[in-house]
């Protein structure tokens, strides 16, 4: 399963880049699509609240602006403390997950990459059902807490923790003689993984009540999203995303493989490092809040490569755009649906597309082994 | 490939039957007597506003004015509300509500065990009714608690339970007359049950939640279920705590000399024939014996609310058909 993404004339597109129109029209636009699938994300809901009792509401709390109309009771609750968190928190895992997805391809040369690819997804699912589950497991925590040690805290923690360290320790096991070999790296990361799921099916069989709790947090949810998780995630997330998009140059060369990035100059190991490092911080603060949603990372990239080609200077800012896009409309679509499960909606949508695309694509030379 | 995580099937359909567990089907059992709860001639103590109370959660919960909006997440809380004479207040209950049968017209706020927590809020509530124990998912408790709304979550694991959430809600909702007498007349019912199978012969029961895929759910240690078996005269045969599971071959192992189909109440296809067919059931001594009852009283039998009783009197008039002509 050796391949890359590279498109013909990838030389071009190092040494010129792409053209100012080209990243206009893509960057601009993900952006206007962006910004329209937020205001339609908050205005639209299983409750109805008017379009300009929301814009008055959002003016209102956000802008201080004069409420100057009367609103139905619950509706400002409605608009500014579920939805919008929400919609913002389906933008930034969105854009999180396409943005780490891009850039594991890339690092990996695997198509199949996805962010939770070398453990982060295990880690972090075992660190938040152990946290969940923390009542059972250590009693002393369950008496006088009541509910709170589902709330912030315990679970996101534990999720940030767990997806991190796993990265860490599949990290520094790959390493020999101070290189990290691609495969090794993967391999290490399945097996790791492997192990931490037996744990996380270990404990969903003694979990009892809790069951339900932990299934949607492994498929992933949006619903328990709110400002105070946001204020954890936004800033890690801004940074690690900004800091992945400004090395795009170092993981056009990596698409060469190890060898030629080298000869090329750049610092290798050292590269991959941190790529890896961002990429499972982004990674690692989206799962915490949401859980394990599937899909949007693995497939996001794929599509935005196919239909721009593998510079990563135009794909990596497209994906976060993209992604964040993609997820605040497909969380619109769940909670339309009764509350499903996001990562069902994007896969019974976006899969088809994908497949789709990639048919219509056939003539192009999306997959290229060096 | 990618490591993702690959959960066995039965895992999943554990799980499912768990979910489905909290949220009772409302197919028609024919359900008994309803307990009258007339208002009380003398009301004893009036709740003093704001109240704080605490939930089965052991949640502190302020509540600051007589409640006049209340959105129920469980049908078992509506049954409560409703027996305190306060169905009039209910602004929203679930879609699996059918009792009484004026609830028919509130507002559905929980569809398919799916808390909307915007139609909660739309609702415009002055008191909400929880589940405990993840039957309402502690992530939604918490974000109605974060945005102000006084949340009682109730978990009530025996009758016992029962009597003390409709006394915690008739505090709350300042019907704690109504609530005394009507824990009063239930209290009265269970000692008459009690009463009656006193001395009787108590036999090995197992009380088939359901099957599914090979693995039988039953009455679980220390549940709800195995205690209402206990008080109608029965010695319940035990399935996991958290699962509510038992192996087959602990079931053949434990011969019952009772076994009670509570699943016949959805599915018709559970039958005497049917389990006298299902291979390994045929050495139980109920088998062998024909002791095979159909339960229909499934819904009240594990809904905790008012008509709990009715589950206790349908449980003992299956174990004890002779002492409940």
């Amino acid at each position: 399963m050796r391949a890359t993404a590279t498109a013909p004339a990838t030389t071009r597109s190092i040494s010129i880049g792409p053209s100012l129109t080209r990243v206009t029209v893509v960057l601009g636009g993900g952006a206007i699509l962006l910004l329209s699938a937020v205001v339609v994300a908050v205005a639209i809901g299983s409750v109805g609240v008017g379009l300009g009792d929301t814009v008055a509401i959002l003016g209102h709390r956000l802008l201080g602006l004069p409420l100057g109309r009367t609103i139905a009771p619950g509706a400002e609750s409605i608009i500014f403390d579920v939805r919008l968190p929400r919609v913002l928190t389906a933008m930034l895992v969105g854009g999180g997950l396409a943005v780490a997805g891009t850039v594991f391809q890339a690092l990996l040369r695997n198509p199949m990459a996805d962010p939770y690819i070398i453990g982060t997804a295990a880690g972090a699912s075992l660190g938040a059902i152990a946290g969940l589950m923390a009542p059972i497991l250590v009693p002393a925590l369950a008496i006088g807490v009541g509910s709170s040690w589902l709330g912030l805290g315990l679970v996101q923690v534990l999720a940030f923790g767990g997806g991190l360290a796993t990265v860490l320790l599949v990290y520094a096991v790959s390493r020999a003689n101070g290189r990290v070999p691609v495969v090794t790296l993967l391999l290490t990361g399945y097996a790791v993984s492997s192990v931490l799921a037996a744990g996380v099916a270990l404990l969903m069989f003694f979990s009892g009540q809790h069951l339900g709790a932990i299934f949607g947090w492994l498929m992933g949810s949006l619903a328990a999203a709110k400002w105070v998780n946001l204020a954890f995630a936004a800033p890690l997330l801004v940074i690690s995303s900004a800091l992945l998009i400004v090395r795009w140059r170092g993981l056009n060369l990596l698409l060469l493989g190890d060898g030629p990035a080298a000869h090329l100059g750049i610092d290798v190991e050292r590269e991959k490092l941190v790529l890896t490092m961002l990429a499972t911080l982004a990674t690692s603060t989206v799962v915490a809040i949401s859980g394990t949603i599937g899909f949007v990372g693995l497939v996001v990239p794929h599509v935005l490569r196919l239909a721009l080609g593998p510079d990563h200077r135009l794909l990596l800012p497209a994906s976060v755009l993209y992604g964040a896009t993609l997820l605040a409309l497909a969380d619109l679509g769940a909670r339309l649906a009764g509350g499903i499960p996001v990562g069902i909606v994007t896969a019974l949508i976006g899969a088809p597309f994908f497949i789709w695309l990639l048919r219509r694509s056939r003539t192009v030379r999306v997959v290229v082994t060096p | 490939m990618a490591p993702r995580l690959r959960l066995p099937s039965t895992l999943v359909i554990l799980a499912a039957l768990l979910l489905g567990a909290c949220a009772p089907a409302g197919s028609g059992s024919p359900s008994a007597t309803v307990p009258s709860a007339s208002s009380a001639p003398s009301a004893p103590a009036h709740s003093v506003y704001p109240l704080t109370l605490t939930d089965d959660a052991g949640r502190e919960v302020t509540i600051s004015a007589a409640p006049a909006r209340i959105v129920s997440l469980v049908p078992s809380n509506t049954e409560i509300v409703c027996a305190l004479d306060a169905c009039d207040d209910l602004v929203g209950v679930t879609d699996f509500d059918d009792y009484p049968a004026q609830v028919a017209d509130v507002a559905e706020v929980v569809i398919g065990a799916v808390v909307d927590v915007e139609k909660v809020i739309a609702a415009d509530p002055d008191l909400i009714l929880a589940a405990g124990n993840e039957a309402t998912s502690t992530a939604v408790i918490d974000q109605l608690t974060d945005l102000g709304y006084p949340v009682l979550a109730l978990y009530p694991q025996d009758l016992q339970g029962v009597y003390d959430d409709i006394a915690l809600v008739g505090e709350a909702i300042d019907a704690q007359g109504t609530a005394e007498e009507l824990v009063t007349s239930l209290k009265a019912r269970e000692a008459a049950v009690v009463a009656a199978v006193a001395g009787a012969e108590r036999p090995r029961t197992f009380y088939e939640v359901g099957v599914f895929e090979g693995s039988i759910y039953t009455a679980g240690k220390d549940s709800f279920l195995a205690s209402l078996i206990s008080l109608a005269g029965g010695e319940p045969i035990l399935g996991d705590a958290a699962s509510t599971a038992i192996q087959l071959e602990d079931l053949i192992s434990a011969d019952p000399e009772l076994i009670l189909l509570g699943d016949a109440s959805y599915d018709a296809s559970v039958t005497v024939e049917s389990i006298a067919a299902r291979s390994g059931w045929s050495d139980m001594t109920a088998v062998r014996e024909g002791r095979i009852v159909i339960v229909l009283e499934d819904l009240v039998i594990t809904r905790p609310g008012p008509r709990i009783v009715d589950g206790l009197e349908a449980l003992a008039r299956a174990i004890h058909p002779e002492l409940f002509p």
